[in-house]
């Protein structure tokens, strides 16, 4: 006890008395160790965090009602729409229906019947526009033309991956329509029916299948395909919040309803392909390995600050120890040191990333090819490596001092080797 | 009464060739309450003496007693200890903390003693005060001049009322003024609390107000001069 007061007040003295900008480099040091530890991480694994915010945001919602594994379509479509309505947490949800067909483009400008028709096949999606559009926002996804109206007929989406002007590099391997625009007319054929619609717009979107299907209002899709059945192939389903608790507990009030009998019913959670939740897993660990050697060299810094500073205060580490103070209050003044820069560092660090960084990804995604890759740091995370970065600081704030303090200490005195 | 008995003290330092023996058998009593100068020309071994006396080196051959205290059978730790609570240091470059202001390089060995904060600062006061620094109490040492921080040097050796004062050449570093104003300090405390002080310098006039110079040469003591 008394050695930790005389150690307290060694190295509160040593840091107060710091040169000031000396101290400002260090702690400046400590917090780019900090976000280097939170943020590396942070983004690799917001790169997979954005992505799937995407897919919950804009194709598979807070909660996907899909056919059973030996079902084609969802069973009792009409009961579960009903069910729905009356649960209050349910805020939206979109009934879709699926066909694949085929789409043939610049049909106006084909003279010439022995070259390649500008065709390809899709998947295409039967939708209540508003409905879908209160679930995935799909208007918002519209970058060139404008939006499905409800009260129209005759009209298309297209998915940009379905266009050559967006997937230059691999329409090869997709095929992809040429020269199409908002306004052009295409045929779509299902099942050789056929029937021509007015593209509406170009929907884009970096979230699963979203920018590679063509959009139409499903009782046009279900007439060209004739079916007269209501089962559809996918329900989306938006709560009133987006967290894993209402998602089960709502999944929970559906199977209560029995319609784990009439479809798969999965939370966004549960629907998220694996690879993703593998991909997200293996960048935690690849960003924790990249913060790790942040660590050491943090660590290596804060040895080699301290090892000066009591190397060039050997003397007067002699001088204490020989009129009788303890040498684990001369180590407790140096790890103190070392607590502190990695204390003010950090909370420096917590400050960026939890006031300005992860604000400012959320409002500015990094665009990569395949996500809007967005900061995620969460709290006892930050909290776990907040610990290990100051226990490391630590013992590289204690070495130094053990080598110099456990010197003879007349040596010391003396400035003998 | 005999409060430090050295017994055919030897120091040798490196080994084979190299080997340096400093201090060659020397034996010495000092008395409670004496003031006693360790005296000689430079490499007489007179501060290796004083190292030995003083429990910061251990010799290579003989034995010491210190207030009753086979010192030599003592563990680092207990050495400390030791010095802490039986002795006290006045070392020729003042060796204050910098970054402690006066009375709390002062309080330093009294807190390590375990007296609380409040307890610590008073008798740092009343430390600092007896040395003629009153008010100076918040100076940091690079605030006061270089016979200041002697004094102040010698409160915190005194402090804690150690039973022998070991003072390291304490005016090497000083002007002359300064020098006697240290030396009449260390005799005050000497004469007016009883205080035993083994000191060693090299300037015969610091020394003429001792009990008895100790002269050295060539790591024995060539003769004792009892000057009281």
């Amino acid at each position: 006890m008394r050695s930790l007061r005389i150690g307290f007040l060694l190295g509160f003295r040593q840091i107060q008395r710091a040169n000031f900008w000396t101290t400002v480099l260090i702690v400046f040091v400590m917090m780019l160790t900090f976000l280097n530890l939170i943020a590396v991480s942070g983004i690799l694994v917001g790169l997979i965090a954005g992505s799937e915010r995407a897919v919950q945001d804009k194709s598979i919602g807070d909660l996907i009602i899909t056919p059973l594994d030996n079902e084609e379509k969802i069973l009792q479509t009409e009961t579960i729409r009903r069910i729905l309505d009356t649960i209050p947490e349910v805020t939206s949800y979109s009934i879709r229906y699926q066909q694949s067909v085929q789409i043939t483009a610049n049909l106006e400008t084909r003279r010439d019947l022995n070259t390649e028709p500008n065709v390809i096949g899709a998947r295409a999606v039967g939708i209540d526009p508003r409905a879908e559009d209160a679930v995935t926002a799909l208007s918002e996804n519209v970058i060139e033309g404008e939006y499905l109206d409800p009260d129209e007929s005759g009209y298309i989406l297209i998915g940009a991956l379905n266009l050559d002007r967006y997937t230059a590099g691999f329409a090869d391997i997709t095929g992809s329509l040429e020269n199409v625009f908002p306004g052009d007319s295409v045929r779509v054929t299902v099942n050789g029916a056929s029937r021509e619609f007015i593209i509406k717009g170009i929907v884009n979107a970096k979230a699963g299948d979203v920018a590679s299907f063509v959009y139409l209002p499903e009782r046009e899709l279900r007439r060209l395909s004739s079916s007269a059945s209501r089962d559809a192939d996918e329900i989306a389903i938006r709560l009133e919040d987006k967290t894993p608790e209402t998602g089960n507990e709502v999944k929970a009030i559906l199977v209560s309803q029995n319609i784990d009998s009439f479809a798969l019913v999965r939370t966004f959670q549960e629907a998220l392909p694996k690879f993703l939740t593998d991909i997200k897993n293996t960048f935690n660990i690849l960003g924790t390995f990249i913060g790790a050697v942040g660590i050491i060299v943090a660590s290596i810094t804060i040895f080699i600050i301290i090892f000066i500073n009591a190397i060039s205060r050997r003397q007067q580490i002699g001088i204490l120890k020989g009129i009788g103070i303890d040498r684990k209050a001369i180590e407790v003044a140096y790890v103190l040191q070392s607590a502190f820069y990695a204390l003010v560092g950090s909370a420096f660090g917590v400050l960026v990333t939890y006031g300005f960084l992860i604000g400012y990804f959320d409002a500015n995604p990094i665009d990569f090819p395949f996500s809007d890759g967005i900061l995620v740091a969460e709290p006892i995370g930050t909290l776990y490596r907040f610990i290990i970065l100051f226990i490391i600081t630590l013992f590289a704030g204690f070495i130094p001092a053990w080598i110099i303090v456990r010197q003879n200490t007349l040596n010391s005195i003396l400035g003998r080797k | 009464m005999e409060i430090i008995k050295a017994t055919n003290i030897h120091r040798k330092f490196g080994e084979g060739d190299l080997e340096a023996h400093i201090l060659k058998g020397i034996d010495l009593s000092v008395q409670e309450g004496e003031f006693i100068a360790i005296m000689g020309k430079s490499g007489a071994g007179k501060s290796t003496l004083m190292y030995q006396l003083s429990v910061l080196d251990e010799p290579t051959n003989g034995n010491i007693e210190i207030n009753n205290v086979c010192v030599s059978q003592l563990t680092e730790h207990q050495r400390t200890a030791f010095r802490l609570n039986t002795l006290g240091y006045v070392f020729q470059n003042y060796a204050l903390v910098p970054d402690l202001s006066a009375e709390e390089n002062v309080m330093l060995p009294l807190l390590m003693r375990g007296q609380n904060w409040q307890e610590a600062r008073t008798n740092a006061r009343q430390a600092i005060d007896a040395v003629g620094l009153v008010g100076k109490y918040l100076n940091l040492p690079a605030e006061l001049s270089g016979g200041e921080q002697q004094r102040v040097s010698i409160a915190r050796a005194v402090a804690g009322k150690p039973k022998i004062l070991f003072a390291d050449e304490p005016t090497a570093n000083l002007d002359t003024v300064s020098g006697i104003q240290v030396i009449d300090l260390i005799a005050q405390l000497n004469k007016n609390y009883g205080q035993t002080v083994v000191m060693v310098t090299h300037e015969r006039e610091y020394a003429m107000g001792c009990n008895r110079i100790i002269n050295m040469q060539d790591g024995q003591i060539t003769n004792i001069e009892q000057l009281r």
